[in-house]
Parts: structure tokens; sequence; C-alpha cells
């Protein structure tokens, strides 16, 4: 019946290899793809640098598979069908970019060796072009087709050239001649790389059109048609489908092309793992504080400040004063709204709100106004002296010392909810605050404690974000971050170890997502949509789970117990056989 | 013949459990026939199947002789059975009379026919002897009224049966017997009752057949005038049971508690504690009596620190122990089995480890240099599960995973083990099953024995006349009579000072200090 220490069972075993099999493999394929095989891994600079990261990595997908055991693959599931519905998004997306995309500049030209016919009210003549824009995005009525008309005699040899006027507009251009009944004499949709060549640079590519050296049959007036070709829907479809899969392989391949981009996600990793971490601690306590985005910019001022004005301190000591100051701003910052709830009532999430636009505000104010040098063109402060940064580890990016802080907060977190009395109080008083303060806790000091401590956690992510990233204190630090922290914690069910995972699993979209901006020009609010349905996916998921455990402990009480043995003294009944909350379970 | 006929039925859950197993049940036109087991012994389910909110996995229903298929309560509603629930299905904003016609209300227009839902509810009412206000909000009346709309709801309804799910768990015993009265008269009235409890004293002083329940199967169902207490509650338990607990006499010590006029005012500057001045000494259960609702609620929780006392003094072993927050009265030795075991004593999503050291986590030798030694934690565990035979396969497993006796025990086990000097119990027995009661009792009584003081509260006065030595009268917040618990008292004496018709003077009080 016991569970002892070092003694596995065999579901154990099972979920140890898995782990290590899952952990392993993700190590193998960033390292591979990030440095594009192993072939030549010693010209790369810092190589070992980046595997060791790499190699934590693959310690956060060990530690997610053995702490949230088979809920880990929920996580995964959930990320799943959010990926997938994203891609349905962005195919929508694309394929309204495919029914548009005949569109772009173009110019017409008529070309002859024949003298120019004296008739007026002519849109053309030999030896002129016309232009105009097709399908022009906003356009109230956009430009489909052109026609333009001109003079011409009998035997005239004329050549006409519709084409794009840049190269990189995607245009299928097609283009016509049509005598004064509207009959059409020649017509051409696609040119010959000879034609290319001979008419360089007025034909740009195979997908203009052009007619040659086309004799008039007779004196009279004739008209030019050039239009972009129609394209058939199959093709839209195809054009589509391949477009949101360079998107997609941009999004989930794309932070893994080369050491610079994998440093983004990483980067981005440390900072969200921080916010995730400060806010699973309060989550724990069952306060809905998101003060972290304040927490977060008075961790950045103060540091900064400091950095700034004793920037001639020696490294070893400014920049573990300056990791510290951020971390009590942030404490003192996430103590207020803990304080206004736990003696006023204060409802949390409101006054966290609001203290966070005080501190966004504030920032900007003393960034603005006090920290700005006079000669700047934008808003930013000095950029910090050498002392005050945080050495990167790997040369050429922001991936720096701020890896070991990292670990340090997680494994400090993890002690502090698991293994400490204040932890103990705050899952208390987050399972069931009446049963906390019954039994003697104090659950003031507790709520102000959780708040705190999570503030001067999401204190040392504004320090990660200005002395490791930016390097100087600018305006915007972060843009709502700590909400994606929210989306962190909830993944990792507010688990310090699952965290690091869950952490660097959303950077990794949201850098994929910059990513297929930049190389597919998809928006970046894709991301935003795959975030909202991840949030909707755990909160609907938390709901069954609520409802499940209702079910059964309404069950547990009053029917189940007829499959256990007879009541022993004291009658009453055995476990239901699918046990509720996994996520205490999940622990230890 | 059979009025209503239950034949077979046998009810598996998705998740495996069997709750019925081949059940038979007859129940005649015109008797009140209690329905009694344990906790989890099958009897709510067999009700569920009877008013189409379960579906049996096999089984036949017969009603008047004809097999009939209930699947939704709407159809047991057309067949004229109706369920009054435990927890109330009423809309509390809206008047009883509302609530009555509720579905089957007459409009004027497209709107209400108020006038006639009054005019029926009160012919209603009239008709079973069931006192309600049909003008009344649902939420500002009473809970026996609530309980009484429920039954008027279902008999509006046209029910000629009606099940009711243990109606007196929430009720004061002078409401239980308006009940009673109230169920009498329905029978009367040519109406049939199927009565659900665990309390074998209802069962014997309102019904005429009683059906025993154990593990999902029938018993036997008796007369009740040809069976006893002592009987019924053997084919509950399924082995004898001592109703009677081993009680040595009282040898008491010293005091323990001193409580000096202890007066409670609330928010609204309602008096709800009144100058409560006693003692408990060492080696003695003193027991409060009282009608729920009488501040001894509010004297738990002000003694226990839940709440602050607007004035008064109250020390454990000389320590001041008022308005320092419940730590402080669990540092001098108090332990608390509060009266809400299920919002208030357990912490439904803890592991039981957790759940067994909330009074006692930041001490040796569970904390040790600032750390929590989760190897402690655990053996604690192990040990309480072992010693008070909670029904679990690890302390690793949240609390809410338990059933509801496995939980009071988690409760008991954790303010048992703290070595108290005091032990405040508030309705220790609530909601629990005979097996248990037992059980609670004699561990009550032994800790008494080996010199633990008792602070015994109970809504049950049967309980409290059982366990006590000495008994409190407690009535409008004051403690208006105080009795040396010897054979001559008696429930109807006790029950002249509960209802406050009687109290004594404050020498008669200090005579029996």
């Amino acid at each position: 019946m016991k569970q002892r220490r070092g003694q596995f069972s065999r579901g154990q075993l099972a979920l140890l290899v898995l782990g290590l099999v899952a952990g392993l493999s993700v190590v193998y394929v960033i390292s591979h793809e990030v440095f594009g095989g192993f072939g030549s891994l010693d010209t790369q600079p810092d190589y070992q640098a980046v595997l060791f990261v790499n190699a934590l990595v693959g310690i956060s997908v060990l530690l997610f598979v053995l702490e949230l055991r088979w809920d880990a693959l929920r996580v995964v599931l959930t990320v799943i069908v959010a990926l997938i519905i994203g891609y349905g998004v962005t195919a929508a997306f694309n394929l309204d970019a495919a029914a548009r995309f005949q569109r772009g500049e173009f110019r017409v030209q008529l070309q002859s060796q024949a003298e120019v016919p004296d008739v007026e009210e002519m849109d053309l003549e030999y030896g002129k072009a016309r232009g105009g824009e097709f399908n022009q995005q906003n356009a109230p009525e956009p430009l489909t087709e052109a026609s333009y008309r001109f003079a011409g005699r009998e035997g005239d040899t004329v050549t006409i050239i519709a084409a794009v006027t840049r190269q990189n507009i995607e245009a299928d251009l097609e283009v016509a001649l049509l005598d004064e009944s509207g009959q059409v004499l020649a017509e051409s949709q696609d040119s010959t790389a000879e034609q290319i060549e001979a008419y360089r640079p007025d034909l740009k590519s195979t997908k203009d059109a052009v007619i040659e050296n086309f004799a008039l049959p007779a004196d009279g007036v004739y008209t030019i048609r050039a239009r972009p070709e129609a394209i058939p829907r199959s093709t839209q479809i195809s054009e589509m489908l391949s477009k949101t899969r360079l998107a997609y392989e941009a999004f989930l391949l794309g932070p893994l092309d080369g050491v610079l981009r994998w440093s983004f996600w990483v980067q981005d990793a440390l900072t969200l793992i921080l916010l995730g971490l400060a806010i699973a601690i309060v989550f724990r306590a069952e306060q809905f504080s998101l003060g972290a985005e304040g927490q977060l910019y008075f961790g950045a001022l103060v540091s900064g400040v400091l950095i700034l004005a004793f920037g001639d301190v020696p490294k070893t000591l400014l920049v573990p004063i300056a990791l510290l100051s951020a971390a009590t701003a942030g404490f003192l910052w996430g103590l207020l709204p803990g304080a206004l709830k736990a003696y006023l009532g204060a409802n949390e999430l409101v006054s966290t709100l609001m203290l966070n636009t005080i501190a966004t505000r504030f920032y900007e104010m003393v960034l603005t106004f006090q920290l700005q040098p006079e000669d700047a063109g934008y808003t930013a402060s000095d950029w910090f002296s050498s002392a005050g940064i945080l050495d990167p580890i790997v040369e050429n990016t922001q991936v720096t010392i701020a890896v070991f802080v990292v670990i340090a907060v997680v494994i400090v977190t993890w002690l502090l909810i698991r293994r400490t009395p204040i932890g103990y109080e705050i899952r208390m008083i987050g399972a069931n605050i009446k049963f906390a303060n019954y039994g003697g806790v104090n659950s003031r000091r507790t709520i102000m404690l959780a708040m705190a401590i999570s503030g001067a956690v999401a204190g040392l992510a504004g320090a990660h974000l200005g002395m490791g990233i930016h390097r100087k204190l600018i305006l915007n630090i972060s843009v709502a971050l700590a909400f994606e922290g929210v989306v962190v914690a909830l993944l990792a069910r507010n688990n310090p170890l699952v965290v690091p995972f869950t952490g660097l699993l959303y950077a990794y979209l949201r850098t994929g997502a910059r990513f297929m901006e930049s190389d597919a020009n998809v928006s970046f609010e894709v991301v935003r949509i795959i975030q909202a349905i991840i949030i909707l996916l755990i909160t609907a998921e938390a709901l069954v789970t609520f409802f499940r455990r209702r079910r059964i402990l309404r069950r547990g009480t009053v029917e189940i117990g007829t499959s256990t043995p007879p009541p022993l003294p004291g009658g009453g009944a055995g476990v239901p056989s699918d046990t509720v909350g996994s996520e205490e379970g999940a622990h230890v | 013949m059979a009025l209503i006929e239950a034949k077979d039925i046998v009810k598996v859950y998705p998740n495996g459990v069997l709750a019925n197993d081949r059940v038979n049940l007859a129940v005649e036109p015109g008797e009140i026939h209690a329905l009694v087991g344990e906790n989890g012994a099958g009897k709510s389910t067999l009700m569920k199947v009877l008013y189409g909110l379960e579906t049996p996995t096999s089984g036949e229903i017969h009603l008047r002789g004809q097999r009939v298929e209930i699947h939704n309560p709407q159809a047991a509603i057309d067949l004229g059975i109706g369920m009054v629930h435990q927890n109330f299905m009423l809309v509390n904003s809206f008047t009883i009379a509302e609530n009555i016609v509720l579905g089957r209300e007459s409009k004027r227009g497209l709107f209400l026919d108020r006038q006639k839902a009054i005019r029926d509810t009160e012919a209603l009412s009239k008709q079973y002897g069931l006192y309600v206000e049909p003008m009344a909000r649902v939420d500002t009346v009473p809970v026996g009224m609530r309980q009484r709309v429920e039954i008027l709801k279902a008999l509006y309804r046209g029910a000629e049966i009606l099940i009711l799910d243990e109606p007196t768990a929430v009720l004061t015993p002078r409401e239980t017997q308006d009940l009673f009265a109230a169920i009498r008269n329905l029978v009367k009235e040519g109406k049939t009752v199927i009565f659900i409890t665990h309390k074998l004293r209802e069962v014997m002083e309102i019904s005429d057949r009683v059906t025993v329940m154990r593990d999902a199967r029938r018993v036997g169902t008796v007369e009740t005038s040809e069976t006893n207490e002592a009987e019924l509650a053997q084919m509950m338990v399924g082995r004898e049971v001592f109703m009677v607990v081993d009680k040595p006499p009282c040898e008491r010590g010293k005091p323990v508690l001193e409580a000096h006029n202890l007066t409670y005012i609330n928010e609204t500057g309602r008096t709800l504690l009144h100058n409560a001045s006693f003692r408990v000494y060492e080696g003695e259960i003193l027991g409060i009596a009282g009608v729920e609702g009488n501040g001894q609620t509010e004297l738990v929780e002000v003694l226990t620190g839940l709440r602050n006392a607007s004035s008064g003094s109250a020390t454990i072993d000389g320590v001041s122990v008022l308005g320092e927050g419940p730590r402080k009265v669990r540092e001098a030795h108090c332990a608390h089995i509060p009266e809400d075991r299920l919002t208030n004593g357990v912490a439904m999503m803890a592991s039981i480890n957790d759940n067994l050291i909330v009074d006692r986590y930041y001490r040796e030798p569970f904390t040790r240099f600032g750390m929590i030694d989760l190897a402690t934690v655990r053996e604690n565990g192990s040990a309480m599960i072992q010693e008070f035979g909670i029904l679990a396969p690890s302390g690793e497993l949240p609390v809410g995973s338990l059933s509801g006796g496995n939980m009071q025990k988690v409760v008991l086990a954790r303010e048992l083990s703290s070595s108290p000097r005091l032990l405040i119990a508030a309705q220790p027995t609530r909601g629990v099953d005979i097996g248990a009661i037992e059980y609670i009792h004699q561990q009550l009584v032994d800790k008494r024995t080996d010199g633990l003081a008792i602070l015994l509260v109970s809504a049950d006065l049967q309980e409290v006349m059982k366990l006590s030595d000495r008994i409190l009268v407690m009535y409008n917040g004051e403690i208006v009579a105080t009795f040396a618990n010897t054979p001559d008292l008696t429930e109807e004496k006790l029950g002249l000072y509960m209802l406050g018709a009687e109290r004594q003077t404050s020498e008669e009080m200090e005579q029996n200090q």
C-alpha cells in the first residue's frame, strides 16, 4: 500500500524512460538543427554553451514528464490542438491572400518602327507605354483589366509587352490585341526565356506577356487588352497550401535556424520562465494577482537606475546588487496589493491591474524626464556600462548568465513551495483558506508573502530584460509579457518544476511566430490566436476537472463503497476508482 | 398488492461501482416506509432509480401491479411519484407560491396568475397541514418551511408517493417533530411516504415498516412494531453494535478551560453570545445542549480563535487565548473538531498527509532548519492512516478522493493525535453513519477517561446525554442551566430549558460548576 522512496513501480519506471527518451531526442533535434548538423561543430563559437543550454532544455522535458505524469500528454495535446487550429487560421489568412495575389503595378508598351499615325484621342502610340496597378489593395474599385486604344496602319509591325514593374510582383499577366469589332487578332499569356533576353529590362519574367512583331491587317483603331491571367481555384488552393506550409515551417522550425535565432528563443524563454514562476506562486495560493507586469517594470527600473548611477562599481558587486534590488523592488510592489487584500479585502485582480498602470507610467515618467539623455532621438536611457550587463555565455547573443539565475530561481521556488513552512501555508490557503485559518495558519501574512515573493521573481524578470537583453532601459520594455506568464503557469499547472518546460515551449511559439511574420509574411497575431485557444482549452479542462471532482465527491460520500470490503469500525468507503485531484497527487 | 415495487434492481455506475445488487422493495399503499442504511449502502441510488434520475442496469419497477419504465423525473411525476431532495431545489428569489406553481402555473394573458397561485398554495397548505407563507420569498424563510414548500410542490404536481431523502438532516428537533406531524397527516390524506434516513430513532418513531440496506443489498424488511433500534443497527452494520458506550465514572481533575463572561455581538449589532461563563475540567465531558442557532456555533468559534469575542475572557491552563487567532489556541493544547468538517476541517485538494499536519507543520520534527521534512510528514501520515483505520491506499492522495466517513477520520486523527489538554468537539457525529458514531463516541469517552477535558457541542440531545458528565443548556446566546448528568435528568426536563420555558438562577448553576 505504501510507497517508499527509491522503490519504483513499473509506471514510474515507464515514465522515467519516456521522459529520458523525450528529453534526449529533444536535445538531439534542437542541437542538430541549430548547428545545421554536427559536422563542423567546433567552428561554431561557444558551441559548448549552446549544448549546455540545450541539455537544460532536455532536463526541462524530463521534469515535465516526471512531474505531470500522464497529465503531460494533456498539455502536449492542448498545444497540438491549438497549433492545428492555428494552422487553419493561417490557411484562411493565406487563402484570402491567394485570392488577391494577382496584384501590383504593370506597364504596357507598344513598340514599332513605323511612323505614328496622326489620330487624335488615342490612349497609346508607337514607342509609348502606359501602366497602372491591378487589384490595388484597399481600392474601392480595384482595376482588374486595362484597355488601351491606338491607331495603326496596314502593315505596321508592332510588339506589345505587358509586364510587371518590379521583379517581386507576383502577377501573371496576359495581353491581347483586338480590332475595332472586338475580334482578338493576337494574344499572349507568357513569354519565353529568349524573349526575356531580347526585351530586357522591359520583360521581367515568363509570367509577363509579349506579342512579338505582329503585322496589322488594316488601317484603323486597335485595342490592347491587358489583365492578370485568371487563376483556377485549384491553383489558388495549392498556392494557399504551399504558402501555409512555408509559414508553418517558419513557425515551427524558424527558431532553430542557426544560433542567432535560437538565442532569441532562449532569451525570451528566460523571461517567460521567471514570469511563469511568479504567477505560479500566487496562483498556488489562489490569489489571482496579475501584478507581475508592474513588478517587472519596477524591477527593471530600480536595477537600471542603480547601474546608470554606479556604472563604475566592479561587475562582481554591481550585478548581484542590481539583481537583488530588482527583486526587492518587485517584492515591495507585490506586498502592497497583498496588504490591500489581507487587511482591506481589496480584490487582488483589480488592485494589481491598477498598480500595473501606475508602475508602467511611473517607469515612463522617470525614463522620459530623468534618464533619457538630452540628445537622444528616442525615449531610452543611456547604454548600461559593461559592469552592469549580464555576460553572454554564447558570443554575440543575449543568452547570458541569466540562465543560471533562472535555474536558481526555479530550484528556490520549488523548495519554497514544496519544502518550507511558508510554502505549505501557501498551498493550504490555496487549497482551502477556511481550513488553513482553522488550522492556525495566519492567512493574511501568507497572502501578503505569496504576493510579495511572486513580485520578487517578477522583478528579476525585469532586471533580466534590462541588464541581459536590452542593455538599457527602453520604453515598453515589456508589452503585457506578464500575461504570457499566466499562460506559462497555467500550462504548468502552477508547478515550478514544470514551468521551465512550458516557458520554453511558449517562448518557442512566440519566437516562431516572429519568424513566420518575417519569413512568410503571416501576421504575428496568429500566435495570439493560438494563445487564446490554449487558454480556452486549459480553462475548459479545468472546468471538466472541477465538475468531475464534484461528481466524484458526491458519489464518493453517498454512493461508493460497495466494491470495497465491509466497513471497518467507523464505516465508510474506500477510494473511488478514478482518483481526483491529479494536481496534488502528481507531486512528490 | 404493493403500490410500488422495485424488482431485482441492479445499478452499476460507469466507474464500475455496484450501487444496487438485486434489490427488492415493496411499498404498500398508505404506509410510511423507512429505508435505512449507512452512507454508501445504496439507498439514494434506489430512490433515484424510482424517480427516474438513474436508469437501472437491470430490474423492473411495478406500479399498482403494472410494469412501468421511468426514464426521467417528469415520467415519475406523471406517474404520481414525487421526491424531496436533501438539497432543496427552489428558486430562492421567488415567493413560495411562485415556487410551488412553477412549471404548472396558470397564466393570465402573458403573466402569471399570482392570485391563483397564492389561493392554490393556501388551499394545499391547509389540506395537508403544512404551514407556509405563500407571499414570502424563499430565501427569507427558515429551512423547515423550505422543506414544506418542497413537499407541497410535489403534492401540487399530483404526487401520490412521496420520497423524502434524509429530510431531518437539516432540521432542528422541533422542526423534526413538525415534519413528523405533517407526514402523519399526509398518510391520513391517502398518500404513501418513503422515508430515507440513517437515524434509527426516527425510524422507530415514524415508520410502519423498515427496509434495511447494506453494501448495495437489501438486508431485510421488517414491521417497525416488531423490531428495535439495536436489531436495526445490527442489520445495518452487519455486526452487533453497542449502542451503549463503555463509560467509567468521571474522575474530575483541575479546570482546563475557564471561560468568563464571554459575549459576542455580530456586525449587525445582534448579541449572539451573552455572558457565558463555565469551566471544563480534566477528565470530564461537558456537553452543551440547545436547539441549533442559540449561540453554540459562536461560542465554539470564539473559544477556538476563529472569531473575536466582544468581551469576556477565556484561559486554557491559565493561559489567556482570546482574540489571538487559532494558532494561539492550538498552542495552548486545544484541539478542535469543527462543526462543518468538509468546509473547515479538511482541504479536499490537498493530500491526506498535508491535511494531517496543519496544526503542527511548523514545529519539530516536521520542520527542521526552516525546511519541511517530507519523510516525517509521510511517516506521520502512514501512522495515522493505520492507527485510525482510514481507508486510503496512500497518504499522497487528495482527501477529496476519500469517502465522507474517512474524511471525518482524517479530522479526528489529526485532532486527537495533537496530545491535547482540551478538545472542543462540535457536532462530532453529524453526517456520520452508525458504525462510525459508535467509534467516535468510544474515542471521546476513552480520551476523557485518560484525563482529556472535552467540550461537546451537539444538536443531538441523546448524544449529549449519553456522553456528558455535566450538561449546560444554551438558549438565545445565554447559558440558562447547568446539570450534573445524573440518571434522573430527562430529555423533557432539558427540553424545557432548551426552549426557554425555564431557567436556573445563578446560584443553582453555581452548584453544578
